[in-house]
């Protein structure tokens, strides 16, 4: 004990009260742990400096459990200590406050952008979202981490951009100049964003399922089972993108020719959309307005409602399963396995689906 | 003779779903007009060695589907631990228990993704090669490497082919543009 906390001294003869210091990466933080009358380590009281408490808040449930499993105090203190370790080093709660210019200047800042253009402050005024609509009527939101030493320092610029973009920053800049270098490179994008919005509208995009702003591929549908995965280049949206095809090789190998032979087709005056068209020479089939069908009535075996007149009525009782199957099909996957069990006519086994219990019973119709 | 009706009711879903709804990175067709043969193709996850390959895949749908697993394998060579030469898959569903976990549960679409998850994450522990499995596990470098010129090699030769014509048709265009480009570079500096 004296060797790993040199200065937590014990305050009372029975050994139940240590007050003092525990010293980590060169900073002492004060505490006091005070056991209980049968020296169990696990209901000990530690009382901690407020300093101490504002690292380890974050840390109560693993300062505790490591309480309850240290076989004695030497060993918690050294649990106590590699957790402090952590503690500092992830976070920042000994920095103090920023300086109250940085509130004056940043509110300044925010009235002369429009307090219109903010659409997210949080509570401690260090990050803060603009938003921008750029000439094509899109909403792009700029999230900035502003520093303590702002506006000496940059702030944090995140953006949902194709491309890299840093801000150019000097102590004179404001968040009025982030505003105007986003605006402009949102309209060296417009391009892009427009060639891609044309494809999101007018085709039947696979992939990805949600677009981000910063997406440049596509999988877009040609046919059956037949897709096309461009991937444009957001510095020449003109171009022709990178493309390859999927799906059976009749099929893709005439649309592969096609897109060698007719190359000299693609002009750049032209939409992304219209030149794919026309170098590809196809129509490109809207989503398929067939809404998806709804799979929880269907027997969860041979994906059907009916199966030869029969409905599903076998269910599984699992409240957070529920899945129904026909008589026949949970008799022909049950009766497989090793794992079931048949009593007369009932098979005992597991769902298939979620492998809780379950029972059929087989009424006398034919299995 | 009611098996039969299962899988075919089932094998339509299933058919229509991938068309519909496939899931990322994969694509699944009918090969011919046999329901019960179909083909397939995996493209290697962002970060793996097969990275840009299009990888081929054959489905034979067995007679008592979906009591029993599909049987799939790789047309396309791939260099992979649970991957063998003639492109046989080492993965527990697709066996059936108690050796495997196949369930009706599952369908196609949920075993390619499987599959397709077993490409970026290969499993040592259950090897089908094993050299290959011991070179994943203590020369990762080298396995990356020999698994990449594999992918290089058999998986994007038409890619490849298409990329140089595109290339050089793209490059041909950025040079006639260039006068354009430094115009608004100018004026952006």
């Amino acid at each position: 004990m004296l060797r790993q906390c040199p200065t937590l001294i014990p305050q009372d003869l029975q050994g139940r009260v240590y007050d003092g210091f525990l010293s980590v990466q060169d900073k002492d933080f004060r505490l006091r742990v005070i056991l209980p009358e049968d020296l169990q380590l696990g209901n000990a009281k530690i009382e901690c400096s407020w300093k101490l408490k504002k690292v380890l808040q974050a840390y109560d449930q693993i300062v505790k459990q490591r309480l309850q499993h240290s076989i004695n105090l030497e060993s918690f203190m050294m649990e106590l200590k590699t957790i402090l370790e952590v503690a500092l080093k992830n976070t920042n709660a000994l920095q103090t406050p920023p300086a109250p210019q940085y509130y004056s200047c940043l509110v300044k800042d925010i009235e002369s952008l429009g307090w219109d253009k903010l659409s997210f402050v949080d509570t401690e005024l260090s990050m803060i979202q603009i938003k921008i609509e750029d000439t094509s009527g899109r909403d792009h939101l700029v999230t900035l981490k502003l520093n303590a030493k702002y506006p000496f320092e940059a702030p944090d610029c995140c953006v949902d951009f194709p491309i890299p973009f840093t801000i150019s920053w000097t102590p004179q800049s404001s968040l009025l100049n982030v505003y105007k270098q986003v605006s402009s490179a949102l309209e060296s994008l417009k391009g892009f964003w427009d060639a891609l919005d044309e494809i999101d509208q007018k085709t039947w995009v696979l992939e990805p399922e949600k677009p981000l702003r910063s997406s440049t591929m596509r999988r877009i549908v040609i046919g059956n089972n037949v897709s096309i995965t461009i991937d444009l280049d957001p510095k020449h949206p003109t171009m022709l993108p990178e493309c390859y095809f999927l799906g059976a090789e009749h099929v893709v190998n005439p649309l592969r020719e096609k897109l060698n032979s007719n190359i000299h087709l693609w002009d750049p005056e032209n939409s992304l959309l219209q030149n794919l068209k026309d170098v590809l020479e196809i129509e490109f089939p809207s989503r398929s307005s067939v809404e998806k069908s709804d799979f929880s009535m269907d027997c969860g075996i041979c994906y059907a409602y009916r199966l030869d007149s029969a409905i599903p009525d076998q269910v599984c009782d699992d409240p957070r399963c529920g899945q129904p199957f026909h008589q026949a099909c949970l008799y022909e996957w049950l009766r497989g396995l090793p794992s079931s069990r048949q009593s007369f006519n009932i098979i005992y086994g597991e769902c298939p689906y979620c492998n809780k219990p379950i029972t059929l019973k087989m009424s006398n119709k034919k299995p | 003779m009611q098996s039969k009706m299962q899988r075919v009711s089932r094998l339509k879903r299933e058919l229509q779903l991938l068309n519909k709804e496939p899931p990322p990175g994969v694509t699944c067709w009918q090969n011919e007009s046999n329901m019960d043969d179909l083909r397939a193709q995996i493209i290697g996850g962002s970060g793996s060695p097969y990275e840009g390959g299009i990888f081929n895949l054959e489905i034979i749908v067995p007679e008592r589907y979906p009591f029993e697993p599909p049987k799939i394998r790789f047309l396309t060579p791939i260099y992979h631990p649970n991957i063998d030469s003639a492109g046989r898959i080492c993965l527990d569903i697709l066996k059936l228990p108690p050796k495997g976990a196949w369930r009706p549960a599952l369908n196609i679409s949920t075993v390619l993704t499987s599959i397709q998850l077993l490409m970026s994450e290969p499993n040592p522990d259950d090897p089908l090669m094993a050299d290959i499995s011991s070179e994943f596990k203590y020369n990762r470098a080298v396995f990356f490497s020999n698994a990449r010129k594999w992918t290089e090699k058999h998986a994007m030769p038409q890619a490849q082919g298409l990329n140089k014509e595109s290339q050089e048709t793209t490059h041909k265009r950025k040079s006639a543009e260039i006068p354009e480009e430094a115009k608004k570079f100018a004026r952006e500096t």
